[in-house]
């Protein structure tokens, strides 16, 4: 016979032992395994997905900064000219200033200079003139060149004129302090007494008068009041001299700035 | 020569036999259950497999694709028996090139106790789906197509047996009586077609008992699904 029933038993038992072993090691596990996979892949394929909106955001952004800078270029461009015009312009008055205030610096350095020079040269010139002068009149005329001076000066004190006589008058009056002569040298007793004597006649009554050394004044000598001045000494004619050197040298001074402008 | 291997008894005592038909299955048994073991142990989850996890997950998800196909339902109730009937079948009957191996589905033994499992698997899944009321299937038009439908139920699993029975026997019967004709070559060829028949058969089972559970099962169908299906099953039965 074809069928037996204790085998068709047997392995309806042995079919029903491996459907429960297989679902338990092979379908069960592997099937897990699956889902699980797929929702790894789902998980991952979702936060590839985020990062792509993200970046097409981001893209998206950067397109419209880009876009919006395309169409501010232009007017960014002018005002970045204008604010480097703004600039140059302030750098330029700077190192103008700063050129000015060198120049200015630097002609007062020539002005003072100039100016001790010619103050140099004047006390020379005078010292100088003064020797050549005693020496001249010394060996010319037998004349002493401060007893000379003493003279021109009394002589002056007595050729005053009215307003002036008046004005010494009144400051001798009024004035309590004492009227004080100066003179590049010591004035001796003698002339000295003829001095205040004629300061004495020409005030009408008693002077005090007071003499001073006073070596800036280049042999000379005198007498101040009430904002007068009776004097003579060599500054009067050095001034002279001084104002034609001042003019050549200023001439000089404007040719070679000239040259060096052109140059 | 034997036509089926129950005849070949290897141990016996009193009315309990052990034949080579049990044997062999519990071989193949030990074969599927240890090797599934040992590919299940260390199984990944990530995207890189091992090469039989690949295979057993082709396996698998065909599998479940085709119940998915057959049923329209979900495959996870169904796969457990389909997919085992199918590996069974097929694992049984590629392991006939192997010498001295005997396909217990050779034996009408083992066909008919497939067979009886689906018999009695159609119902149970039905029930289980849609309760007794499946029942009132069987006295549908009328209450005279009820011995129709019962002789049409038994007749089928015996279909489904002896088809099974008939091809493995029949190829392993061929290849002995052309190795005593044509002792070279050609029993190999007839060898790979009988691989090749074994698979068929045992996809043909498998597909079988689907649709006949499918066919139970369905609830509310569309036309076009259902005729697809009923096609399948007329394509198979022939």
């Amino acid at each position: 016979m074809l069928i037996d029933w204790f085998t068709v038993i047997a392995q309806i038992i042995n079919f029903l032992v491996l459907v429960y072993l297989l679902k338990r090691f092979l379908y069960g596990p592997i099937i897990r395994a699956m889902d699980e996979r797929e929702k790894k892949i789902a998980l991952s394929l979702e936060g590839a997905r985020k990062k792509k909106d993200e970046a097409d955001l981001e893209a998206k952004d950067y397109r419209r900064k880009n876009r919006e800078f395309d169409e501010h270029r232009e007017e960014m461009f002018s005002q970045i000219k204008e604010e480097a015009e703004v600039r140059r312009k302030d750098l330029i008055n700077e190192a103008r200033n700063q050129v000015d205030a060198g120049r200015t610096k630097w002609y007062e350095a020539i002005h003072r200079e100039k100016e001790a020079f010619l103050q140099d040269l004047r006390r020379r010139a005078g010292r100088q003139t003064c020797a050549i002068s005693r020496q001249v009149l010394k060996e010319m005329a037998d004349v002493d060149l401060e007893d000379h001076v003493i003279h021109v000066f009394i002589k002056r004190l007595l050729s005053l004129n009215k307003d002036e006589t008046e004005a010494l008058k009144e400051s001798i009056h009024r004035l309590p302090q004492k009227i004080s002569v100066r003179s590049a040298f010591k004035i001796p007793g003698k002339p000295a007494g003829e001095i205040k004597e004629v300061l004495r006649n020409q005030a009408d009554g008693h002077v005090d008068v007071q003499f001073e050394v006073s070596p800036d004044l280049i042999c000379g000598i005198e007498l101040k009041f009430q904002g007068s001045r009776i004097s003579w000494n060599v500054d009067d004619y050095l001034e002279t001299l001084e104002e034609s050197l001042v003019a050549a040298l200023e001439n000089k001074g404007e040719k070679a700035a000239d040259k060096l402008s052109d140059k | 020569m034997h036509i089926t291997p129950d005849t070949l008894i290897v141990f016996q005592w009193g009315p309990v036999l052990l034949n080579k038909t049990i044997l062999f299955t519990w071989c193949v048994m030990v074969l599927m259950v240890v090797g599934s073991w040992l590919i299940t142990r260390k199984l990944s989850t990530e995207t890189h497999l091992s090469r039989w996890q690949n295979l057993i997950e082709v396996l698998v998800t065909g599998m479940r694709d085709e119940i998915r196909d057959i049923s329209g339902q979900d495959p996870g109730r169904y796969l457990s028996f389909v997919g085992t009937l199918f590996l069974f079948i097929a694992v049984s009957n590629l392991l006939g090139i192997v010498p001295g191996y005997v396909p217990p589905t050779s034996s009408f033994s083992t066909a008919a106790a497939l067979a009886l499992c689906v018999f009695v698997a159609v119902p149970l899944y039905a029930v289980s789906q849609k309760g007794l009321s499946y029942l009132k299937e069987y006295i549908e038009p009328s209450i005279f197509m009820l011995p129709f439908n019962i002789i049409g139920e038994i007749s089928r699993t015996f279909a489904l047996a002896v088809r099974l029975f008939g091809n493995i026997m029949s190829g392993t019967i061929i290849a002995a009586i052309l190795l005593g004709i044509a002792p070279l070559i050609f029993p190999v060829l007839m060898q790979v077609l009988g691989l090749l028949i074994g698979l068929i058969q045992a996809y043909i089972f498998a597909i079988l008992a689907m649709v006949y559970i499918a066919a139970a099962t369905h609830v509310q169908r569309k036309e076009g699904e259902a005729g697809r299906q009923s096609e399948k099953g007329d394509l198979s039965d022939g």
